[in-house]
C-alpha cells in the first residue's frame, strides 16, 4: 500500500539546512492501523505531508497503491489527494458557513468522475456521515456541533472518496479525553471495516487504539513495533 | 485540466455567498464599477433619446433638401468681397436650375416684413416670403385650398398671395379665404390658396406663426435690388444629395468666376450634413462616456484587486484545505477569478439598473424631448462585458496568489 525508501527532506532556511527526514524506510500494508509517534520536531508532520502528497521529498522514493508519486506534477498530486488520500486535521478545518453535509461533499467538487448527479453526491455524503454516526447532524453547521462531532464530520469528508489511506495529524489534539475516545472509536471502527489508517500522535492513549507504532527521532525511524511490544518496551 | 460543471456551480454559489456574507464590503468595493456603469449607461440613454428625436426631426425635415446661402469667406478682407458680389441673384438661381440635373426643384426665397390688413384687422411686421411655384415641392408644403402660383403669376408679377391658416386666423378672414383680398403695405392682393401651418419643431422655422407668400418676381419689385436671397432646392433622391450639392457648388463657382483655390462666396448646406454632424457629435459624447467608464472601471478594478487580496489572505486556511482534498492550482485560480468576475458583474448589474431607472426618469421629464431615452441592449452587453473583463483583469493577480499557495503553509496560517 505504502512503500517509502530512504526518504529525505531538507528545508532550506537561507544558509541553514534543516534535515527533517534523514533516510526513512517504511512499509504500510493494506488495512493496517498505524500510529506515528515521536518528540516535537522529530519529523512526524513532514513524513505525513509527504505520504499525504502535500509535499515532495528532497530525495528517496515513495509509492502509493502501486503508483510512484514522488516527482509528480502539482496537478497530478492534487488528483492523487482527491482520489487516494483522506486527511483529518487537528483543528478540523470545516467551512464555517456550510452544513455538515456540504462540508462532507467538498472533495467531490474537485472530482474527476464524470456524470455525477446531485443525488449521487448526497447519497455518498450521507453514507459517509452514517459511517461516523452523524446521520442526525446532517444540516448542522460547524458552530452547532461539539468538538468530537466536528472531527467526525472531518473524518466523513476524508473517507468520502474511499481513500487508499486515511491520515490524521494529531486528530485529538484539540479534544478532551472523552471525545478523544469517541473519535478514536470511529477510527477503529473504520479500520475494522477495512480502512488503512495512519495517525500521528504524541499520546500513548491514542496510540493504544492502533496495531503498530512507528517512533521517529531526529528524522529517522527509531522503532517500528506492534502495539503490545511497543507499550511493553516503554515500561 | 477539466473542471466539472458541479465545480462551476459551486464556485459561483460560493462567490455569491461570499458577496452576501460581506455585503457592505462588497458594495463599497463594487462602488467604482457601479458608478462607472451607471453614469455611462445614463449618458448613453440620454443620448439615444436625443438621437431618436433629432433623427426623426431631420427626417421629417427632408434629408434631400439643400440650401444655398450667400457667404463671405471668413479668412479674407471684407473689402475684397462687397455685398453685391456675395448676394445671390435670381439669374444665378435660374442658372443652377438649368445646370444641375440632380435637382428636382429649386426656388429662390426672400423674406421681408410688411403691414397686412384685412377688412377686419391690420397687423404690423408680418413676414412675407417671395417664392417660385417650385417652392411647394422643394419645401414639401402643398396648398390645402385654392391653387399654387402659376407661371403667369410669376412672369407678370401679379398681386396674388398664399396665406397659411395662422395668418387667416389672425386676419379674421373666413376659413375658406380663397378669393378674399388683403392689403400688403397698401397694395391689394388676391388670396389664391391656403397653406397648412407648420407645427413647432425642434429645428427650422418656429411654427404657428402667420406666413404670407407672394410670387418671387413681385417680391423683387417691392424690395430694393440688394435684397437678401437664399435658395431652397430638392435633390432627386437622398442618394443624389451629395451629387446635387457638388453640382450647385460647381455651377456657382463657374458663374461667379471663382478661381481654383479661392474660397466660395456662398454656402451649400444639406440636412444630411447636419445629421452626420449630429451623429459624430453623439459618437464623440459616447466616446467620452466610454472614457469615463474606463477610468472608473480602472479605479473600481483596483478596489476589486485589493479586496480579492484581502479575501485570499482571510481564506488562506480554506484554500489549504481545498488543496488538501484535491483542488488543483487551476481550480483554485478559477474559483477566485470567478469570484472577482461575479463581484464585478453584480456591480455592473446594479449600475445598469440605476442607468435604466435614470433613463425612465428622463422619459418622464416634460418637454425634455427625451421620451425615447433608453439604455440600448448593446450598452447593457458592453457594461457586462467590461465588468467581467475588469474582474478577470484585476482578479488575476489575487487568483494567481491563491493558486500558488503551498497547502501545508496555508493550513498553518493563523
Ligand atoms: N516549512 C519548514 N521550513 C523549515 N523547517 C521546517 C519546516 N517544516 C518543518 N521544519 C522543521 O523540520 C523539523 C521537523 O518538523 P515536523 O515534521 O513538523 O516535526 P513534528 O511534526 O514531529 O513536530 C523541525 O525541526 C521543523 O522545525
Ligand atoms: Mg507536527
Amino acid at each position: 500500500m505504502i512503500c517509502v525508501r530512504t526518504l529525505r527532506k531538507i528545508y532550506k532556511m537561507g544558509e541553514e539546512e534543516i534535515h527533517a527526514l534523514r533516510g526513512v524506510d517504511l512499509d504500510i500494508g493494506k488495512n493496517e492501523m498505524v500510529a506515528v509517534m515521536g518528540a516535537s520536531g522529530s519529523g512526524k508532520s513532514t513524513l505525513m505531508n509527504i505520504i499525504g502528497c502535500l509535499d515532495q521529498p528532497t530525495d528517496g522514493t515513495y509509492e502509493l497503491d502501486g503508483q510512484r508519486v514522488s516527482q509528480m506534477s502539482e496537478a497530478a498530486l492534487a488528483l492523487v489527494r482527491n482520489e487516494k488520500i483522506g486527511f483529518v486535521f487537528q483543528s478540523f478545518e470545516l467551512l464555517a458557513r456550510q452544513t455538515a453535509l456540504e462540508n462532507v461533499e467538498l472533495p467531490l467538487i474537485y472530482s474527476r468522475e464524470v456524470g455525477l448527479t446531485g443525488r449521487e453526491r448526497t447519497r455518498r455524503a450521507l453514507q459517509a456521515l452514517e459511517r461516523v454516526k452523524l446521520s442526525d447532524r446532517v444540516t448542522h453547521r460547524p458552530s452547532q456541533l461539539s468538538g468530537g462531532q466536528k472531527q467526525r464530520v472531518a473524518i466523513a469528508r476524508a473517507i468520502l472518496n474511499h481513500p487508499a489511506i486515511l491520515m490524521a495529524d494529531e486528530p485529538t489534539g484539540n479534544l478532551d479525553s472523552v471525545t478523544t475516545r469517541e473519535v478514536m472509536g470511529i477510527f477503529q471502527q473504520l479500520h475494522a471495516e477495512g480502512q488503512t489508517v495512519l495517525i500521528v500522535t504524541h499520546e500513548n492513549d491514542v496510540a493504544s487504539f492502533c496495531q503498530r507504532v512507528i517512533r521517529l527521532r531526529d528524522g529517522l525511524v527509531l522503532s517500528d513495533l506492534p502495539i503490545a511490544q511497543d507499550l511493553a518496551g516503554r515500561h | 485540466m477539466i473542471l466539472s460543471s458541479y465545480f462551476y456551480s459551486q464556485a459561483i454559489k460560493l462567490a455569491l455567498s461570499q458577496i452576501w456574507a460581506n455585503r457592505k464590503r462588497s458594495l463599497l468595493t463594487a462602488l467604482g464599477i457601479i458608478v462607472g456603469v451607471a453614469s455611462t449607461t445614463s449618458v448613453i440613454a440620454a443620448l439615444s433619446g436625443l438621437k431618436a428625436n433629432v433623427l426623426t426631426e431631420f427626417e421629417s425635415f427632408g434629408a434631400n433638401r439643400i440650401y444655398v446661402f450667400p457667404d463671405r469667406p471668413d479668412d479674407k478682407p471684407r473689402n475684397l468681397y462687397p455685398r453685391e458680389k456675395i448676394r445671390i441673384k435670381p439669374w444665378e438661381v435660374r442658372e443652377i436650375q438649368n445646370s444641375c440635373p440632380s435637382l428636382r426643384a429649386i426656388t429662390p426665397v426672400t423674406e421681408f416684413g410688411v403691414s397686412v390688413a384685412s377688412e377686419q384687422r391690420e397687423l404690423e411686421g408680418i413676414t412675407v416670403v417671395g417664392i417660385w411655384p417650385d417652392w411647394h415641392e422643394a419645401e414639401n408644403r402643398q396648398v390645402i385650398a385654392g391653387r399654387i402660383f402659376n407661371r403667369i403669376d410669376e412672369s407678370n408679377a401679379r398681386q396674388v398671395c398664399l396665406l397659411n391658416e395662422a395668418a387667416i386666423d389672425e386676419l379674421r378672414l373666413p376659413a375658406d379665404a380663397v378669393g378674399s383680398h388683403v392689403l400688403l403695405d397698401g397694395r391689394r392682393f388676391l388670396v389664391v390658396g391656403v397653406i397648412e401651418t407648420l407645427q413647432a419643431r425642434m429645428f427650422g422655422d418656429g411654427g404657428n406663426t402667420a406666413e404670407i407668400f407672394i410670387p418671387f418676381a413681385l417680391a423683387m419689385k417691392l424690395q430694393s435690388s440688394d435684397i437678401f436671397i437664399r435658395v431652397t432646392a430638392l435633390a432627386r433622391g437622398t442618394e443624389l444629395s451629395e451629387e446635387a450639392r457638388s453640382e450647385i457648388t460647381q455651377t456657382m463657382r463657374r458663374i461667379r468666376g471663382i478661381n481654383p483655390g479661392d474660397s466660395d462666396t456662398f454656402r451649400v448646406v444639406a440636412i444630411d450634413q447636419y445629421i452626420e454632424q449630429f451623429k459624430s457629435l453623439a459618437a464623440g459624447i459616447t466616446a467620452i462616456a466610454a472614457g469615463i467608464v474606463g477610468i472608473s472601471l480602472l479605479v473600481g478594478g483596483i478596489g476589486i484587486m485589493n479586496i480579492m487580496l484581502v479575501s485570499v489572505s482571510e481564506r488562506t486556511r480554506e484554500i489549504g484545505l481545498r488543496k488538501a482534498v484535491g483542488a488543483t492550482p487551476a481550480a483554485i485560480m478559477m474559483q477566485f477569478l470567478l469570484e472577482a468576475m461575479v463581484l464585478c458583474l453584480a456591480g455592473g448589474l446594479v449600475g445598469v439598473m440605476i442607468g435604466k431607472v435614470f433613463a425612465i426618469g428622463l422619459t418622464m421629464i416634460p418637454g425634455a424631448q427625451l421620451q425615447h431615452a433608453d439604455v440600448p441592449l448593446w450598452a447593457v452587453m458592453l457594461s457586462f462585458a467590461f465588468s467581467a473583463l475588469v474582474g478577470l483583469g484585476f482578479g488575476f493577480f489575487p487568483a494567481l496568489k491563491a493558486a500558488r499557495l503551498d497547502p501545508i503553509e496555508a493550513l498553518r496560517h493563523e
